[in-house]
């Protein structure tokens, strides 16, 4: 069974009177472990794709299923509990909360969850934040870091609770292109080793470079789906 | 709820001139309201201390048969054991003093006119010791071999035309109902805020009172004064203590206390407060805008931080709690800030007080007691007006959490 399925998706905005549509029917089938790049031109749907997988929108028509059970059908409660435990984001401009540390921006999903004690927290939190390189600078706040360092709080942030899906909307696209080659490895390296799901939304050829798996949106349909036979197609 | 509470306090921290300026509000309002009850429980207390003093006493003793019939002052319920009295009264904690009076009415004349007024037969040594008329005095007090001696209130005497020295006749009924009259030299004149006194009273002593009213010693009432208390509250307690031990010991007798006596004055005392508890939601309505703004602007200007949040699993409930958070500790700043600067300007009106007799008109003002008005420390005003601070301030902060926590979290993370 894949992990997640799209049924005719689709997705109405309004605009004063008039219907834009963001999504036109998208039928998607995604499975545990991909390396998933979304890439199409702006207003081509791929951000309203990726909230609605992440529950965070709800498609106009058709269905997400997630382990067979319609997204559609959760309530708000229902939904929120959804993300908590299975969906992280990692957003372009990251996104942290300004007032926290590093660290304390790191254990926030977690403290979320609920599902952990201090000493839990604290030794997960340790071991992401040294699996992204910031160990030495757990202690500082947002405004103390570069935007290569605050993305890999955000990393951080999202794969601390180890979630099945991870939502990445343009996750390189403020960084220079070397920093964007760290922060790639990272989530490649997850992926790798704990088989997290990762889903982009990107313009970036570089990010596009390293999926295993290219879509192709144009005009709210799906243009094409590729998949490269090895997980790093150079 | 920690990482929340840690969030709040921090843009609490973050916003320090924001914070501040929403806590000021606050703060004024709450130091407002801490002076001004302040100034209104100092007026009320200087008022009942000044009824107290003049004219109630804080306990008043008499028979159950002449307390039915107080309004006509019959002379013919006299206490019988006013010594056992004095005795038992001097054994109690607080009894600052005892002395008895007895209230006749009678007619004064200066063969012009007739004014009814009311006598107090009092015993001019123990008098002082209850009740403070010496301090509003003009002329003498009773000598110690004078007879046919009369104080007269102030106004009494400019009614009948008569001064210092002059002498005037009163009429009234004996203990035995049989007519009076005698010459009586004027001695002092009573010259109180409180009008009654000024304009109806007349005071004569025992050794003259024997003779002229027949009294043979009868007592009608006996006057208790308490020590008075700072604390209001503490001194009311004492009173009512000393009244139950007395009701107790003399079961026959009729004991009340100044609040009983002055009950309607007391009633309007009440009322006034509850205005003052008006003005102080007014102020405190007007501090709650500007939490509400506050916090509205917080809510602004973390809309992508909530939408964040939220995408990370965090409940509409948890969120409303954090900015509740953010506006109760603007509310708990404001508060310690109002109660520093409302008590510290308090500690001047109740150490030094207000000069009243300083202003011009004063004196012709009515404001029934003289000198320094202090204020008066309430703690449990202070305290409910402390708590009131905070509640407004959660309460202020709801609606924009709510706002907060129904953002779509799409709109929210893209909000710029």
């Amino acid at each position: 069974m894949p992990l997640l399925e799209l049924i005719n998706v689709k997705k109405n905005y309004m605009k004063g009177e008039t219907v834009i549509p963001a999504l036109r029917g998208v039928d998607l089938l995604i499975e545990k472990g991909d390396f998933l790049s979304i890439v199409g031109p702006s207003g081509s749907g791929k951000s309203t794709l990726l909230n609605i997988i992440g529950c965070i929108d709800t498609p106009t028509e058709g269905s997400v299923l997630y382990d067979g059970t319609d997204l559609s059908d959760l309530n708000d409660k229902e939904k929120t509990n959804y993300r908590k435990e299975n969906i992280s984001f990692i957003f372009q401009s990251f996104n942290l909360i300004p007032v926290l540390t590093a660290r304390e921006n790191v254990e926030l999903p977690l403290i979320i969850e609920k599902k952990f004690n201090k000493d839990e927290i604290h030794d997960k939190v340790t071991r992401i934040i040294e699996i992204v390189g910031l160990g030495d600078m757990a202690d500082r706040f947002p405004r103390e870091l570069s935007g290569g360092q605050e993305q890999r709080v955000a990393i951080a942030r999202a794969l601390v609770k180890n979630p099945l899906v991870v939502l990445a909307d343009e996750p390189t696209a403020n960084l220079d292109s070397g920093m964007s080659e760290d922060i790639i490895s990272i989530m490649q390296k997850m992926n790798e080793e704990i088989h997290t799901t990762f889903i982009f939304s990107t313009h970036d050829p570089l990010v596009q470079k390293h999926a295993e798996r290219v879509i192709i949106l144009r005009d709210g349909l799906i243009a094409s789906d590729e998949r490269k036979n090895n997980g790093h197609a150079d | 709820m920690g990482t929340l509470i840690k969030i709040a306090w921090r843009n609490v921290r973050r916003h320090k001139r924001r914070t501040f300026l929403s806590a000021l509000v606050i703060a004024v309002g709450l130091a407002m309201f801490i002076l001004m009850n302040s100034i209104m429980t100092g007026w009320d207390r200087a008022n009942i201390d000044n009824l107290i003093e003049l004219s109630t006493s804080s306990i008043r003793i008499s028979t159950k048969e002449y307390a039915d019939d107080v309004e006509s002052l019959p002379l013919k319920y006299g206490l019988q054991n006013v010594q056992e009295l004095t005795t038992f009264l001097q054994q109690q904690e607080y009894v600052a003093g005892i002395t008895p009076r007895t209230q006749f009415l009678g007619q004064l004349s200066n063969w012009e006119e007739t004014i009814p007024v009311i006598g107090q037969v009092v015993n001019a040594k123990t008098d002082p010791t209850v009740f403070a008329l010496m301090n509003y005095f003009e002329g003498n007090y009773f000598s110690d071999e004078g007879e046919n001696e009369i104080i007269l209130g102030k106004g009494l005497a400019e009614e009948m035309g008569v001064q210092l020295g002059d002498y005037i006749t009163l009429y009234a009924l004996t203990k035995y109902e049989s007519r009076n009259a005698d010459e009586f030299h004027i001695v002092g004149l009573l010259n109180t805020t409180d009008p009654n006194i000024n304009l109806n009273t007349i005071m004569i002593t025992y050794e003259t009172a024997d003779g002229f009213l027949d009294l043979e010693g009868l007592v009608t009432e006996l006057y208790v004064s308490v020590e008075r208390r700072v604390n209001y509250n503490l001194f009311v307690k004492d009173v009512q203590q000393l009244q139950s031990k007395l009701q107790s010991r003399f079961p026959e007798l009729q004991i009340d206390s100044f609040l009983k006596i002055a009950s309607g004055f007391l009633k309007l005392t009440e009322q006034k407060k509850a205005f003052g508890m008006i003005f102080m939601l007014i102020i405190l309505a007007i501090a709650a805008v500007g939490i509400f703004n506050s916090v509205l602007m917080s809510v602004y200007e973390r809309i992508r931080e909530i939408g964040v949040l939220r995408a990370q699993g965090m409940k509409r409930g948890e969120i409303v709690t954090l900015f509740l958070w953010e506006g109760g500790f603007i509310g708990i700043l404001g508060s310690i800030l109002g109660l520093i600067i409302g008590c510290g300007a308090n500690i001047y009106f109740v150490l030094v007080g207000i000069p009243l007799d300083q202003f011009s008109g004063f004196e012709t003002s009515g404001i029934p007691f003289l000198g320094r008005m202090h204020g008066e420390w309430n703690i449990g005003a202070i305290i409910f007006v402390f708590l009131f601070g905070i509640i407004v301030a959660i309460a202020a902060s709801y609606l924009p959490s709510r706002m907060a926590s129904k953002l779509e979290v799409t709109k929210a993370i893209r909000y710029v």
